[in-house]
């Protein structure tokens, strides 16, 4: 995955929580996601397929969920309940629907958001991929962007050999 | 006026019905699909607007959106999505929606957009 790859995606995060959240997001040095301890941090996962395809997720603490959905629709949330899963999916969803547009020229599809608690490590099984994470701060608390996505078209240098060779 | 909001995603209804009580907007309608969008437009006539998601399980809010306009119902539709493309724009308003609203959106943006629509459904 090329790091300029992850630009659209930290965009989107910046400008969906500045106009849904009301809330400015810094964000952090990208690492290679480590396999986590137990925790029970809530994630909204979205799949990409199509010209590039892969996984783009959100991970919220619990903490962090709360505020976060709070700050959405005005209220107070005190625990986990239906509506802050509702809101997490809701978030990756505008997160990856927004990033989506901007990859111009290429077609991509969106799944349907889910949302699991857990650590990354079940993702990780799931998916036979390596997770790039971008920690973002913010005034509702910490959270993480993860982001496994790859062009599925040849580059075209490949494609250009691959042609000469047909026609030698 | 009634106005149906169609959203699969429980927040996002309660962010718009927050912004329609804004603007003293009394009677709202939910759905959670296409298909119950379709329904509910076609038993309720006195619907004057639709804010429509385009992707729901069951049925997407383009389809619905060509269901209701084949059934003659002329309702102004708000597509409000995050389906931000040209082309999906235009396939959109092909289909029959009146406007569209790209998420991320802040509350002022719903809110103009909607004043629009009230304003004209007054007139």
């Amino acid at each position: 995955m090329k790091v300029e790859s992850i630009n659209p995606f930290i965009e989107s995060v910046i400008e969906t929580f500045k106009n849904m959240v009301d809330c400015p997001v810094k964000v952090g040095k990208p690492i290679v996601t480590k396999d986590d301890d137990d925790s029970d941090d809530i994630i909204g996962v979205i799949g990409m397929t199509g010209t590039s395809k892969g996984i783009v997720a959100v991970k919220f603490p619990v903490q962090t969920a709360l505020k976060s959905v709070g700050k959405m629709v005005g209220m107070e949330f005190k625990k986990i309940d239906p509506s802050i899963i509702d809101g997490v999916g809701e978030l990756i969803n505008i997160i990856a629907g927004n990033a989506k547009v901007k990859f111009e020229g290429q077609r991509i599809s969106l799944s349907l958001p889910t949302v699991v608690r857990g650590n990354m490590y079940k993702l990780n099984n799931l998916t036979g991929a390596v997770f790039l994470t971008l920690p973002f701060t913010s005034d509702v608390g910490s959270f993480e962007l993860l982001v496994s996505f790859k062009s599925t078209e040849e580059p075209a240098e490949k494609k250009e050999a691959a042609h000469a060779s047909a026609n030698s | 006026m009634q106005v149906l909001i169609v959203d699969d995603s429980q927040i996002m209804r309660k962010i718009i019905t927050g912004v329609l009580k804004k603007l003293n907007v009394g009677k709202i309608m939910e759905a959670v699909n296409g298909q119950e969008a379709v329904d509910t437009a076609a038993k309720n006539s006195d619907i004057g607007l639709i804010m429509m998601d385009w992707n729901m399980p069951t049925m997407t809010g383009i389809d619905a959106v060509k269901k209701i306009r084949a059934a003659g119902n002329k309702v102004p539709i708000i597509m409000c999505t995050t389906e931000g493309e040209k082309e999906k724009v235009l396939e959109a308003l092909k289909a029959g929606a009146n406007d569209y609203l790209v998420k991320p959106f802040n509350p002022k943006d719903i809110q103009a957009k909607l004043e629009k629509f009230l304003a004209s459904a007054k007139s």
